[in-house]
């Protein structure tokens, strides 16, 4: 997602640039945190706290996938005029981490669902 | 019949929510020219938008969404106690769903205030959306501090 928010979200414009950002960086922003997190702990092995905010990180995983499937389908239905690939990324991008956060759920066994 | 007593965080929820609906019809953004009559047609003048608008929905309005949607929980709980709503979702309690969608509205919002728009200026619509997402997320944070059962 963050390699894609370079590219055209809207005609010859990146979520970077002017006048999308930063409200059309924010999903892949969303994405980052949650990729961070999980390269962090998986691969260079640090120690996190357990919980932000009252919030394990699973939770974290799934408020943060949820907010960015909901602004994903935000993206979709808003009228941008001709979508570009950097847009379809991260819409695709914003449906995937609520995927992910919800077996990465299953995956810890935590109980919250199924 | 008993008297309804809602806690204050629920109350600044409520409010805030309907500060949001109604402030989501408002100019979210506006842009005048000058204006001039030629021959008896009228040319310029101001054009606004709102966060209903083409271009701006359904993007801006979720933070509008998140509002009525945070408002209606409180309502359902507080004047219709026989609807019964489960004590979690997806893991989540009902205070932590309310600290996310107001973290959520006011992160989209400061976004909408930061954000480059040009010639256009921002409306009036825009700012009251700010404030009352900010509110809240004040609201949700009070609900959180009111555990573990907030009195409604």
């Amino acid at each position: 997602m963050l390699i894609f928010s370079f590219l055209n979200f809207a005609p010859k414009t990146s979520a970077w640039a002017s006048g999308l950002f930063p409200i059309a960086t924010l999903l892949p922003l969303y994405g980052l945190v949650m990729a961070l997190q999980i390269a962090l702990t998986k691969f260079a092995s640090v120690k996190l706290p357990d919980s932000v905010l009252g919030f394990t990180w699973e939770q974290v995983h799934l408020a943060l996938g949820a907010m960015a499937a909901l602004m994903a389908i935000g993206w979709l239905l808003t009228d941008t005029g001709s979508k570009q690939i950097g847009q379809w990324f991260e819409i695709l991008g914003g449906i995937a981490l609520v995927v992910g956060a919800v077996l990465l759920q299953r995956e810890r066994d935590t109980g919250a669902i199924g | 019949m008993d008297k309804i007593k809602l806690s204050t965080a629920n109350i600044v929820i409520l409010v805030a929510g309907v500060v949001m609906l109604i402030a989501s019809f408002l100019a979210f953004l506006k842009f005048s020219t000058p204006s001039f009559t030629i021959g008896g047609q009228h040319f310029g003048g101001s054009v606004s938008r709102n966060a209903w608008s083409s271009g701006n929905f359904l993007i801006a309005t979720i933070p509008a969404l998140i509002g009525v949607v945070m408002a209606a929980h409180v309502a359902v709980v507080a004047f219709a106690p026989q609807v019964k709503l489960p004590e979690k979702v997806l893991g989540l309690t009902w205070n932590q769903i309310h600290l996310v969608l107001g973290f959520q509205a006011t992160i989209m919002m400061l976004a909408f205030l930061i954000r480059s728009t040009g010639g256009v200026d921002k409306g009036i619509g825009l700012f009251l959306m700010l404030i009352a997402a900010i509110a809240l997320l004040v609201g949700a944070v009070l609900r959180m501090q009111e555990q573990p059962d907030p009195v409604i």
